[in-house]
């Protein structure tokens, strides 16, 4: 027998104490399983996450109503139980000690003080008012966001057109989605995205195009690895990323030669016969133009513009033709270019002439970036009027000013100027007022550089925020303090076009308003309080959008209210009256419940009048800026973690997730290339473009290819470098490709 | 409504701000989930978990299928959500392996927790047995109440799992959800992988034994060899992982914690040994005694170990630190300085009984053995025996030699040189030796010093710099004493000789810790 202390006194291992105690577990109750005993919920309740479009339900862990913790729902359809870290720290970016509690305004010594919203929102309407009497109403103009509610964003867009009389607004989704927009309602005739997330779990063939979710969607991933067809994953991206390494095939094509390879491969369909001729006939227009038009990508041209061997084209078309579901999927590889609408227009084309759309495992998908960018795209009332109404159709006037009780002659017919027009207009001295919501633009924009000096050029910049430090707002007159996602209420569209809900979980600090709120005293004050009696609460405002998407393709009318969302698990649009009756019908006799996850066109009808999709094309244009002898390389942008969102004003606040991605800017590349200009691994170095310079550490790695370097999005300085450049079609910029230089620091 | 202003007076702001501070989701949404679901996410997992108990002689491991593991960390956060650990307290982390696979760019995330070894070295370094190899799952617990945060742990595990928490002034670590496991449910990190990437399995203990696992085998390319505390995590994958394969992080170098409390206990305990051996020395070879010696031995000493509880967490928990005397380093050196101590004590009452200061003289070097032993026992290459007792044993007498010389200078100043001058080769050599290592190792991407060499001369050059002037100073001082008469006032010199040696060895001590690259599992880019 071994002699022991402990055996001859047992309390001298202490086993029991106030430190375990901290981390004892407990039943956590509502199928949460154990849960430490310190955070167990009284109750939980399930709500949609606030950063990017994937959508995930979370359930958030309450007690006496206010969250505590939260994890993923298992129940909802979406994530089935999962979220990528930045769901799991949702609700810690709402406590950051830097949070707005007051609204603050820039006194004469020019220093942001705090002050009362009396006094804030009298500043702003007077200040508006007096820009608007000196240079004509269109002289003000705001920059939205994809981040807030639905409700919200109708409410903005409706009160600064119809209310405040202004007609230049645009929204951060210009940076991510505008091309997808775009792309859709001219090929599809509606801004459409025709996917459920089951196609995932349902294609034997999926192509990712300048999509890396492995990084961007985990959770998206997670439904690709469900699949249990082991299908071929096909990756086109001039990086091998994480979902290149996956895939079953990597095509590492040249940065921005993606178009010419979509109509290579579709000569290479349409050369082969590996076309879907019944389908293009009865529910297409434009392909023998089409077929015409490709004839030119020959293989061989194809392959010297790409990289790509003629072989690997080749095999790239069969699998298309072999495949008997699939997917075309595309991300802000494809919209963030400067031919961008006619590409992401190239993968719809692959779709339509291969007849892959509208059945399980199908479609040409694009995947979003943030929480509601599709309700910015279709309620925002900016580009297009609200509800995915057309401005300039009387009809479509008239049902508007019907249901919102506005004069019809309120409603501007022009269209609004564009993201980077705006910035023109400031440059030029024609935007004097900005209103700035939910973004921060001066990390963002793409060549950001001059935004300090520009925005120095107004005479007024309100900045609307969670927090008066983000790069943007310490540049505000006035600073007006938001509530964040958790605080408020109202509803996101995700990828999937699906509404889902967002609830008041978290009381805002000090004086935070939510952006409703806010957006509801300033027309109060402005004098348009009449306009907006109908809409009381997000609820009541839910209800009006519902009655404006009536006989649209993005129909809600058949969602009753919040309280049908929470109970769904989310709905999908369309879901009108006729289809909400049907499927009560089939609910009552037993019928599968088809709701949960559904797919547009299964009927091959497309919302142009003659029902047909189009093919629509043009001869790609030359970049915009090539590298050269000066310039040599090309920088490519992204995602650098699923850790950081976007410029990180939120996701920097978690210490989890700023554990999880390097705090300083990197830029990833090539073993030879360091090899060659003496870079050593973690040395610093520089990195310049016509543009400005920056200084990242350099991380060497085979993944970029020789030639290319690649810096993430989320440091402020990358923007610096990039070409202010945009698709002339969807004006969004091409934050993708610029050339620069490299060299040790 | 329990305002008492009229309601007409109320504004629009009130009104809003009123209700912004309302909390509405539970009275709104009435479909609050049942509380009695206790197995909501059963379904997600049950193939994750194992279904039986281990047997004897098998446990449970993470089993991690890196081929699933996309890099998306979900794992990282919501192990924190759901532990509810502190704000910034991680017990999973992500790291990724880069290179090249027949030509082609290789990269894999690794996700990596607590390792639940077979011969856990935390464990086995703890000085007050605050781990426990739980004896039917195989679980290294950790029982937090028990500990004294003196992260012996955190330099013993070499995987960096144990994180210390200031806050709380404990280690804590991931104990792979054994409360959750225990009612049949999946781990925080296995329920929340999206990919299923992450299982518990059970493994025979024999298999993943040390004895059993091949000399040189790792967990992934670049983590510390398995043979060392038998990890029982497996990654699988059926592309090959090449061998060549590097951390994201593998040119990053950081500076490890200072530990500046221990650094001055390992000067000053060196010190009094070395006063210590010298004191009995001295007696042994010139028959004359100086009572400051046992004295000063006996004051440094104390200083020391004062300081060193000052690096302890719970400090009022230290008497339990004889405890793990079977297997800790740690205890023993605790029990060693403390015999230590009260010899130096009985020394400095009888300093002219030569036996005493013998006897003393090697309990001294017996308790400055365990300090060295402690570091040693870590595997860490730079803390290897063959480096870490020629380091101790060296200061030991470079601090003996100095500081006696220099009480020897107040009491018998003619004996003097006879301590400066072995001190001052003691110096050069010391020095010598450190300096050739170094630059030796800077430049060799096989030596196993290279990480620290290159940690030392880029990020604590400045106090690189500072030490070789130091030791100039020294070394022309230590001449003066030697060659030159002594002359009136010289005798504040050599106190000013001793300072600098303390200091240089207080810098050196500096960099013993923050130098020393702790191995750890893949990480991130590092800045």
């Amino acid at each position: 027998m071994k002699f022991s202390f402990t055996d001859l006194n047992p309390n001298v291992r202490q086993w029991h104490g106030p430190l375990t105690k901290d981390h004892a577990f407990g039943p956590g109750h509502f199928g949460l399983g154990h849960l430490p005993a310190k955070l167990a919920p009284d109750a939980t309740t399930t709500m949609v996450c606030g950063f990017c479009s994937t959508g995930c339900g979370l359930r958030v862990h309450l007690k006496n109503g206010e969250a505590v913790n939260l994890s993923a729902d298992t129940a909802y359809p979406v994530n089935l139980g999962m979220a990528c870290p930045k769901g799991w720290e949702a609700l810690t970016p709402l406590e950051a000690p830097d949070r707005g509690t007051r609204p603050l305004l820039r006194d004469e010594q020019g220093v942001l003080r705090p002050t009362d919203w009396q006094t804030a929102v009298t500043e702003f309407c007077a200040q508006m008012k007096g820009i608007q009497l000196r240079h004509g109403p269109h002289s003000i103009a705001f920059l939205g966001t994809g981040q807030i509610c639905t409700e919200e964003m109708a409410l903005l867009g409706c009160f600064f057109k119809f209310g405040m009389g202004g007609l230049h607004c645009d929204s951060n989704t210009r940076q991510c989605m505008a091309t997808a927009h775009v792309a859709y309602k001219q090929s599809f005739g509606f801004d459409a995205p025709p996917y459920t997330y089951a196609d995932f779990e349902q294609s034997d063939t999926l192509i990712f195009i300048g999509s890396n979710p492995c990084i961007a969607h985990p959770i998206m991933w997670q439904r690709v690895m469900r699949n249990s067809r082991r299908p071929a994953i096909f990756v086109i991206d001039p990086r091998k990323t994480e979902t290149a390494l996956a895939a079953t095939h990597h095509l590492a094509i040249k940065p921005k030669s993606d178009l010419i390879l979509l109509y290579g491969i579709a000569n290479l369909l349409a050369q082969s016969g590996w076309i879907d001729q019944t389908f293009i006939s009865q529910h297409t227009a434009g392909y023998a133009e089409f077929a015409q038009f490709v004839r030119a990508f020959t293989p061989e041209k194809v392959a010297l513009e790409t990289g790509l061997s003629v072989g690997h084209l080749f095999r790239f078309a069969e699998a298309i033709h072999t495949g008997s579901a699939v997917s075309f999927w595309w991300t802000m590889g494809v919209n963030q270019g400067h031919e961008a609408t006619r590409t992401a227009q190239a993968v719809i084309n692959l779709a339509l002439m291969t007849g892959n759309i509208g059945r399980p495992g199908t479609g040409a998908n694009s995947i979003t970036g943030q929480c509601n960018a599709m309700g910015s795209r279709l309620y925002a009332n900016i580009t297009s009027l609200i509800g995915g109404h057309d401005s300039a159709n009387p009809a479509h006037r008239a049902k508007v000013s019907n249901i919102l009780g506005i004069r019809e002659s309120s409603i501007p017919t022009e269209p609004s100027l564009a993201y980077d027009q705006i910035l023109d207009g400031v440059r030029d001295g024609k935007i004097k007022g900005l209103w700035i919501i939910a973004t921060n633009s001066s990390h963002s924009w793409i060549n950001q550089g001059g935004l300090g000096d520009l925005f120095k050029k107004l005479d007024f910049l309100v900045v609307q925020d969670m927090y008066p430090t983000t790069e943007t707002a310490r540049l505000a007159h006035l600073y007006l303090p938001a509530a964040g996602w958790g605080e408020k209420e109202g509803t996101f569209i995700n990828s999937e076009r699906r509404v889902g809900l967002v609830k008041k979980v978290r009381r805002a600090p000090g004086e935070a308003l939510s952006d409703f709120n806010i957006f509801k005293l300033v027309a109060e004050e402005w004098g348009s309080g009449e306009m907006f009696r109908k809409w009381r609460s997000p609820e009541a405002t839910f209800q009006l959008l519902k009655e404006i998407s009536r006989d649209q393709p993005c129909d809600i009318t058949g969602i009753s209210n919040y309280a049908f969302i929470d109970g769904e698990g989310g709905m999908q649009w369309p879901f009108s009256e006729k289809e909400a009756a049907t499927a009560e019908i089939n609910a009552q006799s037993g019928a599968p419940d088809k709701l949960k996850e559904r797919r547009l066109f299964a009927d091959g009808k497309f919302y142009h009048a003659d029902g047909k999709a189009r093919f629509i094309f043009e001869e790609p244009r030359i970049q915009p800026e090539k590298t050269d002898a000066s310039f040599p390389f090309t920088l490519l942008t992204g995602r650098g973690s699923s850790a950081q969102w976007h410029t990180g004003s939120r996701t920097n606040k978690s210490e989890v997730l700023r554990a999880l991605a390097p705090a300083i800017c990197y830029v990833e590349i090539n073993p030879e290339d360091a090899k060659r200009l003496a870079i050593e691994a973690n040395a610093k170095v520089y990195v310049r473009s016509r543009r400005g310079r920056l200084t990242a550490t350099a991380f060497i790695t085979p993944t970029v290819q020789r030639g290319q370097v690649f810096i993430p999005m989320h440091y402020a300085e990358t923007n610096r470098l990039t070409l202010a450049s945009f698709d002339p079609y969807s004006r969004q910029p091409s934050y993708k490709s610029c050339a620069v230089a490299i060299e040790p620091a | 409504m329990t305002d008492l202003a009229p309601s007409d007076t109320r504004t629009l702001i009130d009104e809003l701000l009123a209700e912004q501070r309302s909390l509405t989701a539970v009275d709104q949404f009435a479909r609050a989930h049942p509380r009695h679901n206790s197995f909501g996410l059963g379904q997600n997992y049950r193939n994750l978990i194992p279904l039986a108990k281990p047997r004897d002689g098998e446990q449970y491991a993470f089993v991690v299928e890196l081929d699933k593991c996309s890099g998306c960390k979900a794992c990282v956060a919501a192990c924190h959500s759901m532990n509810g650990l502190d704000e910034n307290e991680m017990w999973r982390s992500v790291g990724s392996l880069h290179g090249e696979r027949n030509n082609k760019p290789f990269q894999q995330t690794v996700t990596t927790a607590c390792h639940h070894c077979v011969d856990p070295a935390c464990l086995n370094g703890c000085p007050v047995l605050a781990y426990e190899k739980d004896s039917v799952t195989g679980i290294v617990l950790h029982l937090d109440d028990q500990c004294i945060g003196c992260q012996y742990c955190v330099m013993k595990c070499p995987y960096d799992v144990p994180k210390y928490s200031v806050k709380r002034g404990i280690v804590r670590k991931c104990d792979m959800c054994h409360g959750r496991l225990a009612v049949g449910e999946a781990p925080a990190c296995v329920q929340s992988c999206p990919t299923e990437a992450i299982r518990i399995e059970i493994v025979n203990q024999s298999v993943t034994s040390y004895s059993a696992v091949a000399a040189g085998a790792t967990l992934v390319p670049g983590a510390f060899p398995s043979n060392y505390t038998a990890p029982t995590t497996r990654y699988l994958s059926t592309k090959q992982i090449p061998a060549t394969a590097r951390s994201a992080n593998d040119s990053a170098l950081r500076l490890e914690a200072a530990h500046w409390p221990l650094a001055i206990m390992l000067v000053l305990t060196q010190l009094a040994g070395g006063l210590s051996v010298v004191h009995a020395a001295f007696q042994l070879a010139t028959g004359v005694t100086v009572r400051s010696m046992p004295w000063a031995a006996m004051i440094f000493l104390l200083a020391g170990l004062t300081a060193s509880t000052t690096h302890l967490g719970r400090p009022l928990k230290a008497w339990r630190a004889f405890l793990g005397w079977r297997e800790s380093w740690m205890s023993r050196e605790i029990i060693g300085f403390s015999i230590y101590a009260g010899f130096a004590a009985l020394s400095a009452w009888r300093p002219d009984s030569l036996i005493i200061s013998i006897v003393t003289a090697f309990v001294g070097l017996g308790a400055i053995g365990c300090s060295a032993m402690i570091y040693a026992d870590t595997r860490r290459p730079t803390w290897a025996a063959s480096v870490v007792f020629p380091k101790f044993l060296g200061a030991t007498l470079l601090l003996g030699t100095t500081i006696g010389g220099m009480l020897t200078a107040f009491s018998a100043p003619k004996l003097m040189p006879a301590l400066i001058t072995p001190s001052a080769i003691t110096r050069v050599a010391l020095f010598s030796w450190e300096m050739t290592k170094l630059f030796r190792a800077r430049h060799n991407p096989k030596s196993p010093l290279q990480r620290s060499a290159r940690t030392e001369l880029k990020l604590l050059g400045h106090v690189l710099v500072a030490r070789g002037f130091l030791f100039a100073l020294a070394t022309a001082l230590s001449m003066l004493a030697i060659f030159v008469k002594p002359q009136i006032g010289f005798n504040w010199a050599i106190v000013v000789l001793a300072a600098i040696t303390v200091a240089s060895q207080l810098l050196e001590k500096h960099v013993f810790f923050a130098a020393c690259p702790a191995p750890r599992m893949p990480g991130r880019i590092e800045e």
